[in-house]
């Protein structure tokens, strides 16, 4: 299997003349296309055997007002080495349609309908042209991220509606659920077709959260926005804000001190463990099995008091910043959440024989919600999702980052992509990360905690970073403008993936089972609508 | 079985296992105790997400976990806005939720409070100006109980509604 640069010789031997400028970013390849040729090279690095790239990113720049020009870029992540391969497409003028790749590889569905209400872009071909962000009761022409969009606009409201996919049939019938649910969950909508039972058809509608985060970046500093990276979404704190924090250091040429990745490492670990014990109550709630959720949430919230005492936030808040981290932790403390950290990890087994000798929880979960792995290569589907349907996929071994050359995590891969299996992918990590824990702090230097930045970036330079969260792969691609300032910060929760592949899990799978299988996903509506 | 049990003797009670509320950043009104008071000792929520990064609503349910566990005072949460006396409302409201927003608070049967919970429900926190933010939550609802943090904690959560609810144990004395 081939690294960056072999597929980029095969691309080019295949299309000699599609490819106009070889380049790289950051050691990434980046190939830039002529813009009819992309779906054809596309095609051939998603499905030609020698190569199998996966898309992990699509996104576009507008770069007015320095050029007349938009950006498309397209990120694949090669299968055997997990190398990244970059295209690029410009749009010059007023060129406002782009060839569609969403036919050939089907993950860009979501991304090139984000582009076309964001940028005011056409992805010809697209299959689904319906808006996607922008909801009906937004004006025509209303592109936020376009560079002559005020960011702090009112806008007016006008009338539409949204066409579900209808299903038709005798004794099909729809149920609409969201956006305001039963429970203390996020907005959203799910629209359920029905015959009896079995579900026939899930339709996911969201951003009704859409906050405008992407264009409240550009008007910040780049050294300045991580209270908003933390706050895209909130349970995955120091994930978006480590993964903001990495791109702009790059672009600063900040070499963040050991110290600091360790720490960050160690916070990171923290954050996945509150989460995955959460989540673990949260999937044996929905069975209705309350003892279980009873324990987990006692853990949870022992961990998460833990993160108060450390740090001063629940969430782990402020510790993260441009250069480094902001806190440190003395040897006591160290000692303190080994000693909290080796009682849970007794305490979460013994709840785990538990579950496993309980049949009729292990019913509800198993054969229940299946992401085939063929459905999950489709999506790009990654992160715990992924590693429950067989995509053996991690990007602290794959692409590590922080302290995790040092101090490598051993990745749970599970093939059965049911409920069970994700859950399983959870307990796993949970005494995984306990481990990396214990081992962050044994091997954790001394030394400062932040660097200073030594050079400016250029105008229109971009870094692009990847951090594994507790849900998955957070992308972050940031560039710069004039004076400090941020001209894009593209931000990729691991949701925004997963979203469209839960409507293909629920297929088949009766009604009550659909909360279970969303729980089972726990994605962030927050980091999804942005 | 027997390991249930077991596990049920060894781990004990953990309900109040938390570390005391700092003091309210704003004291809740005595406007909004007067209202609360014919909800008696029973108050009812509907949580109303209308565009926060979830920290709010992790909080929220963390109030039912057994180490806070809120329904021994009484409160419930409600799967629907007409089964509720109070609606607490989080985030900033969005472009997009404005509508259902006032839908849900239309829903809620009178006497009702509302309560803003957190930052961005009070004033829009880090999303403010934004093109897609139409809020504070007062904007388009009254709102009679604000609790400031980002998120608050769940302490600070639970002493706001144990003052909503002394005006009712006032007058039972």
């Amino acid at each position: 299997m081939p690294d960056g640069q072999t597929a980029v010789a095969r691309v080019q031997e295949a299309f000699p003349q599609a490819v106009m400028q070889v380049g790289s970013v950051q050691g990434v390849p980046m190939l830039r296309l002529h813009k009819q040729d992309v779906p054809a090279v596309a095609r051939y690095i998603h499905t030609d055997p020698q190569v199998l790239g996966s898309l992990s990113l699509l996104w576009a720049v507008d770069h007015r007002p320095r050029e007349a020009r938009y950006e498309i870029c397209y990120l694949f992540t090669l299968a055997e080495r997990k190398d990244w391969l970059l295209l690029s497409v410009d749009l010059a003028g007023d060129e406002r349609e782009f060839a569609s790749i969403t036919p050939v590889v089907h993950a860009a569905k979501w991304y090139e309908r984000e582009i076309r209400d964001l940028f005011g872009l056409i992805p010809v071909g697209h299959p689904d042209m319906r808006r996607l962000v922008r909801h009906e009761h937004w004006p025509k022409g209303s592109h936020p991220l376009k560079k002559d969009f005020v960011w702090d606009q009112l806008l007016e409201r006008v009338q539409g509606e949204y066409a579900y996919r209808k299903m038709h049939g005798e004794g099909v019938f729809e149920i609409p659920v969201g956006p305001i649910h039963a429970g203390i969950i996020e907005a959203g909508h799910f629209r359920l077709s029905v015959a009896g039972e079995p579900i026939l058809q899930l339709e996911v509608r969201h951003f009704w959260k859409h906050r405008g985060v992407e264009k409240l970046f550009e008007q910040q500093r780049l050294t300045e926005a991580v209270p908003l990276a933390e706050r895209v979404s909130g349970d995955t704190s120091v994930g978006h804000s480590v993964a903001y924090c990495q791109a702009v250091e790059t672009l600063l040429g900040m070499t963040v001190p050991p110290r600091a990745r360790y720490l960050r490492s160690l916070f990171l670990e923290l954050e996945r463990l509150h989460n995955h014990i959460g989540d673990v109550g949260a999937i044996c709630n929905d069975t209705a099995y309350a003892l279980a959720h009873a324990h987990c949430g006692r853990m949870k919230e022992q961990l998460m008091q833990l993160n108060d005492r450390l740090t001063g936030s629940r969430f782990l808040r402020g510790v993260n910043m441009v250069g480094g981290v902001s806190r440190d932790l003395s040897g006591v403390q160290l000692s303190q959440i080994d000693a909290e950290l080796h009682a849970i990890e007794q305490e979460f087994a013994g709840i785990e024989k538990i579950l496993f000798a309980n049949a009729s929880l292990t019913e509800r979960l198993e054969s229940t919600g299946v992401l085939s792995e063929g459905i999950a290569w489709d999506h790009a589907v990654m992160g715990v999702v992924g590693r429950a349907s067989g995509i053996d996929r991690d990007l602290r071994r794959d692409r590590p980052f922080a302290a995790y050359h040092e101090c490598q995590p051993t990745v749970a891969v599970y093939r059965y992509g049911d409920v069970r299996a994700r859950m399983r992918v959870r307990l796993d990590e949970v005494h995984d990360s306990i481990r990396l824990i214990h081992a962050l702090h044994r091997q954790l230097p001394m030394g400062p905690l932040t660097t200073q930045s030594v050079e400016a970036p250029t105008p229109g330079q971009w870094a692009i970073s990847a951090v594994e969260g507790w849900r998955g792969e957070i992308l972050y691609v940031v560039m710069a403008a004039e004076e400090g300032r941020i001209h894009r910060c593209k931000v990729r929760d691991p949701s925004f993936v997963h979203w469209p592949a839960i409507q293909w899990a629920a297929l088949g799978n009766i009604v009550p089972d659909f909360p279970l299988i969303n729980k089972s996903f726990n994605l962030s509506y927050a980091g999804n609508d942005l | 079985m027997f390991r249930i049990i077991k596990k049920s003797l060894a781990t004990g009670v953990v309900t109040g296992q938390f570390p005391a509320a700092k003091a309210l950043s704003e004291p809740v009104s005595r406007e909004a105790i007067d209202k609360a008071k014919p909800f008696r000792r029973s108050l009812t929520i509907r949580e109303v997400d209308t565009g926060s990064c979830n920290a709010c609503e992790m909080e929220m349910n963390a109030l039912a976990n057994p180490v806070y566990d809120v329904e021994r005072f009484g409160v419930e949460i409600a799967a629907s806005p007409r089964h509720t006396d109070a609606l607490v409302v989080t985030g900033p409201v969005t472009v997009n939720m404005e509508r259902p927003l006032k839908d849900v608070y239309k829903q809620t049967a009178d006497p009702k409070l509302v309560i803003a919970l957190g930052d961005c429900a009070i004033h829009c926190g880090v999303f403010k100006g934004s093109y897609a933010v139409t809020g504070p939550v007062e904007r388009h609802i009254p709102v009679d109980v604000r609790i400031a943090g980002c998120p608050p904690r769940p302490t600070e959560i639970l002493a706001v509604l144990e003052a909503l609810r002394s005006a009712a144990t006032e007058s039972e004395k």
